[in-house]
């Protein structure tokens, strides 16, 4: 099993366009990101489509990867999630929610606390733990499965704004938690 | 209920919408909006990552699936198309973008084979004097010239014989040698406009014609290149083995 030391070390190789150690990357990761594709897009011949795609822009985007900061799985995790996710969006398309004005406006310039990353990652499940066993469920779900408000709130037998606002408040709770 | 702050009312925003847009719940417009966001933005961007970070343990749930077996030939074939060597003698010239040119034009697509050069003792000093090198060049589609080269060990000729040529006749081709690892490609000379001859190859080079070697020819000018790099496209490549 490749470490985290290994993988950052092939995708800081595949930056360089080193044709071997995508190989490598291939090898290590591919049963992880074609797993992270099927649980989202669910069909077989879509996910190896898919697949694809995310090795492509792997090998587009590895030279971004030192600037994010995350550790190297969790940000080819997030290469393959973002891609399944757009992809399911584009099959079967949601309503928007962004107010534009009012929610996108870029930070305000001037002193800006500064987030330093934190150890924080198992702490997410004490976190979970504070919730409520289905809205936790929902927050799950809506991130393995890539599923939307809509399809949470027919799976919880909600309505869709009970749905947003059971999400939004448990993102607000996890944020709380994880900041104590 | 007081106000909040007003930079502190964005910031739960934007801790929501990257909430939101890690989790996924997004709508594609939105996602697009967030991720034009991210890329001008540093700080919401770490804010996004820090989600990132916390959510990542939910990737355990992705339990490993072996993808299909091909995958991966896909992955390659759509990364590093055949003729991607061309691609790197592309970046040594502007020629690149004639080739976009010379698409549309009848003997872009061309392919050239060379089927069987012979390699005898001369060419490195390791081979034994039988031993045949054979390059089996490819282009893009559809085979308009096949050539049979041959070499002679005797005169340092490289006999070539097409099967069909139809490459316009205010051209040339010309045959190359890509040593690799960056370095310029040599001329081998001009392939005869007859399509039909000899090249006769430099004696200062027959001795890098080895196994390994990628052989190119591209369309030239009458006459050959002007710069001595190949400034036309690059019509046909591969690799030459020893067989």
């Amino acid at each position: 099993m490749a470490t985290d030391a290994d993988i950052a070390a092939l995708i800081g190789k595949v930056a360089l366009r080193d044709r071997a150690a995508l190989s490598g990357l291939y090898s290590a990761i591919a049963p992880k990101l074609f797993s992270v594709c099927l649980r989202i897009l669910k069909d077989r011949s879509d996910t190896e489509d898919a697949l694809q795609e995310v090795f492509v822009k792997i090998w587009q985007r590895a030279d971004r990867f030192a600037a994010t900061g995350i550790s190297p799985i969790g940000w080819l995790v997030a290469v393959a999630r973002n891609h399944a996710i757009d992809v399911l969006r584009a099959r079967k398309p949601v309503s928007d929610s962004i107010e534009e004005s009012f929610d996108i406006a870029d930070s305000a310039p001037g002193p800006e606390a500064e987030t330093v990353m934190r150890g924080e990652g198992k702490r997410i499940d004490r976190c979970m733990e504070e919730l409520e066993s289905d809205r936790a469920m929902a927050v799950r779900s809506a991130y393995v499965e890539g599923l939307s408000y809509q399809e949470l709130a027919e799976r919880h037998g909600v309505p869709l704004n009970t749905m947003r606002t059971w999400l939004r408040r448990s993102l607000m709770k996890l944020k709380e938690c994880l900041d104590r | 209920m007081t106000k909040p702050d007003q930079s502190e009312g964005d910031r739960s925003r934007d801790e929501l919408l990257a909430g939101e847009y890690v989790l996924g719940v997004l709508s594609l417009a939105d996602r697009a909006r967030v991720e034009a966001r991210l890329s001008r933005d540093k700080s919401f961007a770490r804010i996004v990552a820090r989600w990132q970070e916390n959510l990542a343990d939910f990737n355990d749930d992705y339990e490993d699936v072996a993808p299909p077996a091909r995958t991966f030939s896909k992955i390659e074939a759509r990364l590093f198309p055949k003729n991607s060597f061309a691609m790197e003698l592309a970046a040594a010239g502007s020629w690149w973008n004639s080739l976009l040119l010379w698409r549309g034009l009848a003997f872009a697509s061309l392919a050239l084979l060379i089927t069987y050069a012979s390699l005898q003792s001369g060419w490195i000093g390791n081979l034994s004097p039988s031993q045949p090198l054979v390059a089996r060049l490819t282009g893009d589609e559809g085979t308009a010239i096949g050539l049979l080269a041959q070499y002679n060990a005797g005169n340092g000729q490289l006999r070539l014989t097409p099967v069909a040529a139809k490459v316009a006749e205010q051209r040339s081709l010309q045959l190359w040698l890509v040593p690799g690892g960056g370095n310029p490609a040599i001329s081998l000379g001009v392939v005869p406009q007859t399509g039909e001859g000899t090249v006769e190859i430099p004696a200062a080079v027959r001795p890098r014609l080895k196994d390994g070697v990628t052989f190119a020819v591209s369309v030239e000018p009458l006459g050959g290149s002007p710069t001595g790099q190949p400034t036309g496209p690059v019509i046909a490549s591969g690799l030459a083995k020893n067989i």
